[in-house]
């Protein structure tokens, strides 16, 4: 363990941690300490550790720049999960942190040799090179996705319990600094209720750690008033270490905080998301050591850690005579501040630090820092008329660097809700246009960079309404910003986006290339593409190609802004999802009894009852069952249909291709349902209960169409009629076989189930086991049978008691695969199985089931299908015994080209042999033609044409 | 007395075990009563109320109807009524309304609504909700915390006031929520498809685990039984 003295100030510095808890943790496999409330970067700063990763492409050494989480610099693994901010990851005691994107060691990379070949590795790389000569990319493809990527998936991780949530709010606040805090007492003193969105873990933002005046308490006396203020509203709800991550339509909001999504919904939103520092682009700016000043104030303030022993201050504005002054308290020797401006600029806190003797240049820059692994000094030049580096003057030895150039006011998510963001060159910031009506911007987002001004304009955003009111930019933020704090060197490495290892040159080779269109540069050049979004490279970026195009950074215009604003983890994304699903009232006894339970739609039903890999023997014996005695089978995912009124009669007759006007009472029919194309799109039983009342059924997976279509008619019709969908209120199950009549008589009391006074297609309303049930005579398995529904609540209850009583009939239950076998043997079709999107009735033998009537769903074009004549038909067939079994969707070949294919095939013991359905053409389709089936492997089967069904043709057995 | 001494079962029956809740019956069911989990001091309960009787009315003639029976209509659609028998009238369209069975005791329109005829009258057609719909009560302090889970309306307590209705999704599943507080404390209920009543109750499970939640007996309602206007035993 290390723990080098020194590194640690003394309260009140380190506001974030607790002193008083201790935690150990470890960073490439060596263990620090640190305390409760550090971040991984915070204690390794604190441990005099200043390498956190390497870089992308050139892997060099790369530390801390901004503290805010806003570049890749500081991603790290974090207990096995990759790319973690070590500015975000607050640690936990036995925290793993290792380094990222290194061969060998953090310390010493053996990748690291590609930066001294980058002059070879000019921008478009990998565009121009490796697909020549052919074949070359197999060869390079490998060695280069090695290389490739941030981060390694751990594939062994844990789950986590990530989940999504929904929010509300009249305003959304994001940024909870002096603006945020403003808005949100304004907005909720009106009443409304406000939540605030801030990615640090306590608010205030800035108030937190930075300086706005001389004796550096004032920040911290605003904070205090402003966050007890907050504190004596109910309607401000506070979300802090939460990030927006989006800003979408009507003011939807992404938002995550830890492992949860919020969705927020909200009336407006305000953003006062602050500013971002920009870096200084100079020779060797990406040395650990090389920092911001806010990065800097924050290690002392937030964390009481000392950023290093010996500084340089490179600023612009009076923020880094402040930084200055911070470093300074902190007992950080400040040998100079090399201010970019000519003359004599500055304020108060330029006076305060002068009073502590600090040495200021003034007109000078930093053309290059020295070092290797970790910053040694800088050069320090004067800066020519042109705003171009001079020669160097000095040589300092630092071990620090703060700079203090300059911001970009931070509009992202006002790119994401389509606002235009314009560079101001008077101020050298973009500024917030073409907003979306209920979204307002405050702060020094919105170019306020004095205190009293940005409270100003956050509690005139609160307020609102916006639009007329709002107004960009006070005096405060003129001088703020350097206009183009750019010092390209002779020997590169400049670097202008640090994510993606872009120099000035590689810039200036893009847009000599031809890229000049800021989009299009970026895309060519990757600025702006990597983990950051362009947050410290964008606004360089465009000062670049101004300067090199001679056009004005207006002119240049900028990138757009896409969600996500920053990384959002797998889990965040696929984290807990809803995926209802439906299960019959007699689900666990299916269970119970070792049912292989398939997916049919939104339901859950038993395949087959057995083990799979007894399958086969599991459907033969219940096909067998069924056969020769009974079986009972859960068909509660049927759809369930009320149909009732004075007009309901004629309702179904023109929805339905079969005729229902005079359908006697008591009885049911095979109703048939086409589209006005004339498709098939269902079909069911149609039982009538009463003059006005029937009960429907329509397929599983169709109900719901059936109900869309049912009500789009009525709407048109205008017929009186009620339509009731209670496919769930309704458990139904099919007791079928010789042995179903006594079965249900030692449960059915008061329903005469005599041959001829319940004949086939017979309903009734009775009870079984003292349930009230609707019992209809159907045989779609070709057998003596009864659809008994029942209230879904007793279904449970009817299955038991049926197979209680059934048993020694030899009742068993049978699954879905056991019924398709016994409606295939009795002809019947699939709905959606053995008809496809093109089917119609002609073609599947129920021509005649279209009744001679005025006017049905889908009629005139049955009438067109039928003067044209068939195109297909679907055709009941055999194969030879031995010949390989056809699937379902094998092809009919005729003459080496396809004439049709298999809707339906299996195994029949009661038949003999194999049976199927298949489409042919229509002369294929007589009694006895044979025609070829292409099985899998191409092989050829011949199978012939026979009369359906292929049991029982006449009948017999389902009308016992 | 367990859920399966009856033809008539909850449809997540299985997920109130008797080792952990005692259940009671209400005349053709049993209602899980009590809970091993519940104290007074939890902010969030879950209880299962789907064998509670409930009815639907659909058709023109609907709501006349019920106010004929002397039902106290809500003025508007998505709003609920509570009655003087503590049943619940919730009126969802100008062509349908809800009706909920007090938690304790008769309710007063059962016995009219049971004798329409299944065809119909008066352009008023039953509708079988006890079945098609399961009934799942949400009571405490943290409701609408957990709501925000699963529904993306809006259902927090000042915003979503009492007697309000939403027809909405709920993780997903088409669902109506009806919030009727209960001695002053907030109280919801969820009906949704019977069908998919053990996938609903494990989601509102999960939700409800955040808050310490606990899955309770219907004597959590704090309905005394003194209010019964007859044991349906």
């Amino acid at each position: 363990m290390t723990h080098p003295p020194g590194h640690r100030l003394p309260p009140p510095m380190g506001t974030l941690i607790e002193r008083q808890a201790p935690l150990m943790f470890s960073f490439e496999g060596i263990r620090y300490a640190a305390y409760t409330g550090d971040t991984v970067a915070s204690a390794l700063t604190a441990n005099g550790i200043s390498v956190l990763s390497r870089s992308f492409k050139y892997h060099r050494p790369r530390g801390i720049v901004s503290l805010a989480a806003s570049e890749a610099n500081t991603l790290v693994e974090v207990n096995g999960v990759p790319n973690v901010f070590a500015e975000r990851h607050i640690l936990s005691e036995g925290d793993c942190i290792r380094g990222q994107n290194y061969l060998g060691s953090l310390s010493f990379d053996w990748n690291a040799w590609i930066g001294a070949f980058g002059r070879f590795l000019p921008i478009g790389f990998y565009y121009c090179s490796f697909f020549r000569p052919q074949g070359a990319w197999r060869f390079w493809e490998p060695v280069i996705r090695r290389m490739a990527g941030l981060g390694r998936v751990n594939v062994a991780a844990h789950h986590g319990y990530y989940d999504k949530a929904y929010l509300f709010a009249d305003d959304a606040i994001i940024g909870g600094g002096a603006a945020g805090l403003s808005a949100a007492i304004a907005a909720a003193e009106k009443g409304r209720r406000v939540v605030i969105v801030d990615e640090n873990p306590v608010l205030g933002g800035a108030l937190n750690y930075g300086r706005v005046d001389a004796d550096g308490m004032r920040a911290g006396d605003e904070r205090n008033r402003l966050l007890a203020r907050i504190k004596t509203f109910s309607n401000i709800t506070i979300l802090a270490g939460a990030r927006c991550e989006g800003c979408f339509a009507d003011n939807w909001l992404s938002i995550v905080q830890r492992q949860r999504l919020y969705k927020l919904r909200a009336g407006r939103v305000i953003l006062a998301t602050g500013a971002l520092e920009q870096p200084a682009v100079f020779r060797n700016n990406d040395l650990p050591g090389v920092m911001f000043g806010s990065a800097a104030q924050r290690l002392i303030r937030l964390y009481g850690v000392r950023p290093g022993k010996r500084a340089v201050v490179l600023t612009a504005n009076d923020f880094g005579y402040g930084v200055a002054l911070d470093l300074a308290d902190a007992n950080v020797d400040v040998v100079a501040i090399i201010d970019l401006r000519h003359g004599s600029p500055g304020g108060v806190m330029k006076s305060a630090a002068a009073a502590r003797k600090i040495r200021i240049d003034t007109g000078a820059a930093i053309s290059e820092a020295l070092g290797r692994g970790t910053v040694r000094g800088v050069r320090v030049v004067r800066i020519e008329p042109d705003g171009s580096a001079g020669a160097a003057f000095e040589t300092i030895n630092c071990d620090l660097v703060c700079v203090s150039v300059g911001f970009a006011p931070n509009l992202a998510l006002a790119g994401h809700a389509g606002g235009r963001l314009v560079y101001d060159a008077q101020t050298a910031m973009h500024l917030p246009t073409n907003l979306p009506a209920e979204m307002a911007v405050a702060g020094s987002a919105n170019q306020h960079f004095d205190l009293d001004m940005a409270i100003a304009d956050g509690s005139r955003a609160g307020r609102g309404p916006q639009g007329a009111e709002q107004f960009a930019g006070d005096h405060s933020a003129y001088g703020v910003t350097h206009p183009r704090p750019l010092f390209p060197h002779s020997k590169g490495k400049e670097f202008v986006d640090f994510d993606e290892d872009l120099t000035v040159k590689d810039i200036l080779d893009t847009i000599a290339s031809g890229f000049e269109d800021i989009e299009l540069l970026k895309r060519y050049s990757t600025a702006g593409m990597g983990p950051s979004q362009g947050r410290h490279s964008s606004v360089n970026t465009i000062r670049l190609t101004a300067r090199a195009r001679g056009k004005s950074e207006t002119d240049i215009g900028t990138t757009t802004p896409r969600p996500p604003y920053s990384g959002e983890s797998f889990g965040v994304l696929a984290g807990r999802s809803f995926d209802p699903v439906r299960r019959t009232p007699m689900h666990h006894r299916h269970l119970d009894a070792g049912a292989q339970m398939m997916v049919a739609g939104s339901w859950l039903r038993p395949a087959y009852y057995g083990k799979t890999q007894e399958a086969d023997n599991a459907i033969v014996k219940e096909v067998t069952s069924v056969r020769s005695g009974a079986g009972l089978v859960d068909v509660s995912t049927l759809g369930k249909l009320e149909i009732r009124g004075p007009d309901s009669p004629e309702f179904l007759n023109r929805l339905y291709v079969t005729g229902h006007l005079k359908q006697p009472v008591d009885r049911a029919r095979y109703g048939l349902m086409t589209d006005q194309t004339g498709t098939i799109v269902d079909d069911g039983v149609i039982c009538r209960l009463a003059h006005r009342h029937f009960f429907v059924t329509a397929t599983t997976s169709g109900v719901d169409a059936v109900i869309r279509s049912m009500y789009l008619c009525n709407a048109q019709w205008q017929l009186d009629v009620d339509i009731t969908n209670v496919t769930a209120a309704y458990a139904a199950v099919n007791v079928a076989g010789p042995q179903s009549r006594k079965i249900l008589a030692e449960v059915c009391n008061d329903i005469d189930l005599d041959k001829d006074a319940f004949p086939y297609m017979g309903v009734r309303v009775g009870h079984v086991a003292n349930v009230l049930a609707r019992v209809m005579r159907v045989g779609f398995v070709g057998e003596l049978g009864y659809e008994i529904h029942v209230p879904a609540g007793c279904g449970e209850f009817i299955w038991d008691r049926l197979l209680d009583v059934g048993r020694k009939w030899g009742l068993i239950p049978f699954g879905i695969e056991a019924q398709r076998i016994l409606r295939l043997e009795k002809g019947h079709v699939i709905v959606g199985q053995d008809t496809d999107g093109l089917t119609n009735p002609l073609e599947i033998g129920m021509g005649s089931t279209a009744a001679a009537k005025p006017f049905f769903v889908g009629g005139a074009a049955l009438n067109a299908h039928a003067q044209r004549g068939l195109g297909r038909k679907l055709v009941g067939f055999k194969v030879e015994d031995g010949s390989l079994m056809p699937k379902e969707c094998h092809l009919v070949i005729e003459g080496g080209e396809i004439s049709g294919h298999v809707t339906s095939c299996a195994r029949s013991a009661a038949v003999g042999g194999i049976i199927g359905l298949a489409y042919v053409r229509p002369h294929q389709s007589e009694i006895g033609e044979n025609f070829t089936i292409r099985v899998d492997g191409g092989r050829l089967v011949s199978a012939r044409v026979v009369t359906l069904p292929f049991y029982d043709p006449t009948n017999e057995r389902q009308k016992l | 007395m367990n859920p399966q001494s009856f033809a008539r079962r909850s449809f997540v029956y299985r997920r109130l075990p008797e080792n952990e809740f005692a259940h009671e019956s209400i005349g053709d069911a049993a209602v899980a009563k009590t809970s091993k989990f519940y104290t007074e001091r939890t902010d969030l309960n879950l209880i299962d109320l789907s064998v509670l009787p409930r009815w639907g009315l659909k058709g023109r003639g609907s709501l006349v109807w019920l106010e004929q029976l002397g039902a106290q209509m809500p003025a508007a659609d998505n709003l609920a009524i509570v009655q003087r028998d503590g049943s619940i009238v919730v009126r969802l369209s100008p062509g349908e309304a809800l009706v909920l069975a007090p938690f304790r005791g008769e309710c007063a329109l059962a016995e009219k609504i049971n004798s329409l005829p299944a065809d119909g009258s008066g352009a008023c057609y039953p509708a079988p909700r006890r079945d098609s719909h399961c009934w799942f009560a949400v009571t405490g302090r943290r409701t609408s915390d957990m709501f925000a889970k699963l529904c993306a309306v809006d259902l927090s307590q000042d915003r979503f006031s009492n007697g309000r209705v939403a027809q909405t999704s709920v993780a997903r599943l088409s669902a109506i929520v009806i919030r009727h507080d209960l001695n002053g404390s907030l109280a919801f209920s969820i009906l949704a498809d019977s069908a998919s009543a053990e996938y609903l109750w494990d989601c509102l499970l999960d939700a409800i685990t955040e808050f310490a939640g606990v899955v309770c007996g219907i004597d959590a309602l704090g309905i005394p039984h003194s209010v019964k206007q007859g044991d349906r035993e």
